[in-house]
């Protein structure tokens, strides 16, 4: 290793750790640590004339290391290897010390502040001196894109990649597109047609010259990493095709709950307790009728079947409270003279027009609103022997506090949403993690909500979770958009502070293997070893604390450096 | 039975009275600002809730539609302008119609018509009466309009107490079947006689005074109220009791207090229907936005028994003996489909039904106290 020369710049950052760390005392005595050849202290480091300070000291004093005393590496760590790149300088010769979040934003004394400072940027320094130059590597991107899932989210995903004249492979287990769409008769809040909305896209999916369609097909496997995955399919009658593309959109949609499980309603028992799937067949053939083909007098919704309940799940399933709604109004419209009882929690109508709807569908004299406790569900059961009704509701009505006695001729269940059985299988073959709820985990729930933390894969719609039809468009044409900027590119950047299989020692127990999240690493049958694919992985160490005999080496976090970095910090006097 | 919703009820009450049913979306705004409801009677949003829910049975075993006034602060209060007031009232007028068992109650108020044909049947009625029956005596002195012999006190006398009697009679059982659905059919609470003692009392003081009345706002409701309803009742005691006395052919000084008195209660009966009227027509405070035709026909038929009662007496005074006789006839014409159409099924029974209800709502109170303080 050549002589280091380390050049130190502690940032004031305006008043935020000037005022909690002595900057100007901490520069002069970091000053006086062996290899550090500059000193500095300045107002804020990340602005131009900071930036040139590095540069022009690169230049000048032949420095070959550089460290900043500033802020969080999250904030900065770019713009200053960026400077150190404009110099001539390997970025990864660059380390940065945290004296503002760790230091100066969660210290309230000063003297204490200032020596833990000190020891950081003694740490980074120590560090730095074994810092090695890396590279990055640009890694071709395949045009095509494979659409899993023929739903909405799917076909509005495929159709914009399409449409900029980008070839899509579009597949779908059933025999038609459209998914869970397909089912329902009117949507809300406008009540638009479901069939008038879906048509025209599964007509345009079908003719289009960019859309390869793939029915009553599914996936057998997928390997690869972002802008080279290859694709085995296999069809109903067997037949394998192998596709190749670079970027892969899930869009598996979910299933709705069955009822059977909660013994308060019935389901299954009293022939006259539907869930809302089962209604909208009824409104889509023009015909409520009860089980006995009668038209139903009084007509009972019940809210959250499956849904913020401990006993199944949790969560909210969004869409049901407005598709209660929308069922008041369309019974209204269907049987003028029913009275219609809505058993609800809560009242969640959030989106566009909904709220709006909410009030309009509550101005109706003919809807009562009797309202439970979440975890003290109404019972279902037959009514009494000579009564005029079919059944009747007991429940603890929350507005009175009395229990009540609601007559009903027909029940239906707003059945919640789940993830579908075999959300696991795709998950595992395209590298997606799945959260407790075994919906799909985005990268980032606020600033990455499409992407997932495989690069290349992106998830949208409801296999993402509960969601409304806007907000399925909306991701879907967010994730083509993200896709198409990609194959705009032409080529991915991979970093390459990622880990190296030294085949020397390593001895083949693949216990790497099992412990990477990234399916990252891969076994040479040949050579007996593992080999790390530099583009899948993400350097997160796990492969090398696993390793039983060292063999895995990860680049700009060795043992050495951060042995070093250790006694760097133990060097100062706390 | 008790349990059962029945939402069809809203649409009946809405022939009892204005106010949105379905406006109401519970937040309580109204019973927060009650100066009148307490821990263990709540009102009104409870009761709007039990009529939303169609609960009818509920509805009559509550005492707690009486407790409310009718201030109006609640409705001035509600957001979504769904006039709990107003509700509240048609609560106690259905309720009315229920305690009645005869179901006059309830036709008297789902149609206007069918009320103004009843007191157009009994006005023409008691004309047609002193038409048949009363003779135009020849006057013996001019200057002493004879009108005892023209209505001689005894026959007034005898068919005033047999009205009485007719209908204190559907009155009082009304009040039976009241007690019996507030009182007797509530299983939840056992009241010892001795409570029925003690809590008598603060009934009949608000029956005199409507001293609950005051916790409310504008103590001029209270003050307005009272002055008419103390007007009303000594009427009524002079006509029931002191029949002899007060109806007399021979004129008093107007030091006697047959006269004073006498004045005294009409002017206060004028300026109280009056002052009532103006409100309602005018419909500028809250508890008058919304009349009832049994709010209008009740303050007409007042105003006129007390208009036409003060000109009896100002054409006696002036000699015009036929003047006065006519006068006399239109005033019982006027008088007689009052007490009939209101006394035990309208309006009138509000004199009886409050202070039960007061009486009730104390005995359950003190009656779970005690409860409670035995277990």
């Amino acid at each position: 290793m050549e002589e280091p020369r380390v050049g130190i710049y502690v940032c004031w950052c305006g008043t935020n750790i000037a005022k909690m760390v002595d900057v100007e005392a901490v520069s002069e005595e970091i000053g006086k640590i062996p290899n550090v050849v500059v000193a500095r202290n300045y107002k804020y480091m990340c602005s131009d004339p900071g930036q040139d300070l590095i540069i022009n000291d690169i230049k000048e004093n032949n420095l070959n290391r550089v460290v900043v005393a500033a802020c969080s590496p999250r904030m900065h760590e770019l713009t200053f290897r960026k400077a150190l790149e404009n110099a001539g300088l390997n970025p990864y010769l660059f380390e940065m010390a945290n004296i503002r979040e760790q230091v100066a934003w969660v210290h309230a004394d000063k003297e204490v502040a200032t020596v833990k400072a000190k020891a950081l940027i003694s740490a980074a320094i120590n560090r730095v001196l074994y810092h090695e130059p890396l590279d990055t590597r640009a890694v071709d991107v395949n045009p095509a894109t494979l659409v899993i899932g023929g739903g909405m989210a799917g076909l509005s995903a495929a159709l914009e990649i399409a449409d900029s004249g980008k070839k899509v492979f579009l597949v779908e287990r059933t025999e038609r597109l459209g998914g869970n769409l397909v089912h329902v008769d009117q949507t809300f809040p406008y009540l638009h047609s479901g069939q008038g909305i879906l048509s025209p896209q599964v007509r345009r999916a079908v003719n289009h010259d960019n859309i390869g369609l793939f029915l009553e097909t599914e996936i057998d496997d997928i390997f690869g990493y972002v802008g080279n995955f290859e694709a085995r399919l296999k069809d109903k009658k067997g037949k394998e095709i192998e596709l190749k593309m670079g970027n892969i959109i899930v869009a598996t949609g979910l299933k709705t709950f069955d009822p059977s499980v909660i013994p308060e309603y019935n389901y299954g028992k009293l022939p006259n307790v539907i869930t809302s799937v089962e209604f909208e067949q009824m409104l889509k053939a023009g015909n409520i009728m009860t089980r006995e083909g009668k038209e139903p007098k009084n007509i009972a919704l019940i809210h959250c079947v499956g849904s913020r309940h401990e006993d199944y799940h949790e969560y909210c399933s969004r869409t049901c409270c407005v598709t209660a709604l929308k069922y008041a109004n369309q019974i209204r419209s269907a049987i003028p003279g029913a009275n219609i009882f809505d058993l609800y929690t809560d009242m969640r109508a959030f989106g566009k027009g909904c709220e709006e709807f909410y009030a309009q569908t509550s101005r109706s004299k003919n809807t009562l609103f009797l309202m439970f406790a979440k975890g003290d569900l109404p019972k279902v059961s037959k009514a009494p022997v000579g009564e005029d009704i079919d059944m009747l509701i007991t429940m603890n009505e929350m507005l009175s506090g009395d229990e009540i006695e609601v007559p009903a001729d027909l029940v239906i269940l707003m059945v919640g949403v789940e993830a579908r059985e075999d959300a696991k299988d795709v998950a595992h073959h395209v590298g997606v993690s799945m959260c407790g709820n075994e919906f799909f985990i985005e990268k980032h729930p606020k600033l990455d909500p499409v992407a997932t933390t495989t690069d290349g894969v992106y998830v949208v719609g409801s296999c993402v979770g509960p969601k409304d039809i806007p907000d399925t468009v909306s991701q879907a044409k967010a994730a083509a958009a993200r896709v198409l900027a990609t194959i705009a590119k032409g080529a991915v950047v991979v970093e390459l502070t990622t880990a190296v299989v030294n085949e020397d020692i390593c001895c083949g127990c693949q216990t790497c293997i099992k412990v990477c999240p990234y399916t990252a690493v891969s076994f040479d049958e040949e050579k007996g070893v593992s080999t790390v694919n530099e583009i899948l992985c993400k350097g997160c160490g796990t492969c090398g604390s696993a390793c039983p005999t060292g063999a895995i080496r990860s680049r700009h976090f060795t043992d050495q450096q951060i042995l070093s970095q250790i006694e760097g910090l133990m060097a100062m006097e706390v | 039975m008790g349990k059962r919703v029945d939402p069809n009820l809203m649409s009946k009450l809405e022939s009892y009275g204005v106010g949105d049913w379905n406006a109401c979306y519970h937040c309580g705004n109204c019973t927060a600002m009650c100066p009148l409801t307490e821990q263990g009677s709540l009102f009104p949003r409870k009761g709007i809730r039990t009529a939303q829910m169609g609960l009818t049975d509920k509805l009559m075993s509550s005492p707690e539609p009486w407790l409310c006034y009718y201030c109006g602060e609640c409705s001035e209060t509600c957001p979504r302008d769904a006039n709990p007031g107003e509700m509240m009232m048609a609560i106690r007028r259905f309720l009315t119609s229920l305690y009645d068992w005869t179901g006059i109650a309830g036709k008297l108020y789902r149609s206007k018509a069918m009320h103004i044909i009843m007191v157009m049947v009994l006005f023409f009625g008691v004309l047609g009466a002193f038409f048949a029956f009363a003779k135009i005596p020849v006057l013996s002195d001019p200057a002493n309009v004879e009108l005892n012999s023209f209505a001689p006190v005894p026959i007034i006398q005898l068919v005033d107490e047999i009205m009485l009697g007719i209908l204190s009679f559907f009155l009082i059982t009304n009040m039976i079947n009241m007690f019996h659905k507030v009182i007797l059919k509530d299983k939840s609470v056992k009241i010892p006689i001795s409570l029925y003692f003690k809590e008598v009392w603060a009934a009949i003081w608000n029956f005199f005074t409507q001293w609950r009345f005051r916790k409310c706002d504008h103590k001029f409701y209270w003050f307005r109220h009272l002055f008419l309803m103390l007007s009303y009742v000594g009427m009524f005691i002079l006509i029931i009791f002191f029949m002899d006395w007060f109806q007399t052919d021979k004129i008093h000084p107007i030091t006697h207090p047959q006269r004073w008195l006498g004045y005294l209660i009409t002017i206060g009966l004028l300026l109280g229907t009056i002052s009532f009227m103006y409100g309602r027509a005018r419909k500028k405070l809250e508890i008058f936005k919304f009349s009832h035709h049994s709010d209008w026909i009740w303050l007409v038929l007042l105003f006129l028994i007390a208009l036409t009662g003060i000109l009896v007496h100002i054409f006696r005074l002036a000699g015009m003996a036929h003047l006065t006789y006519y006068m006399y006839a239109l005033h019982l014409a006027v008088e007689v489909p009052m007490v009939v159409t209101f006394v035990a099924f309208s309006k009138w029974s509000h004199l009886a039904y409050r202070p039960l209800a007061l009486f009730f709502a104390n005995l359950k109170k003190s009656a779970l106290a005690l409860q409670e303080s035995r277990s």
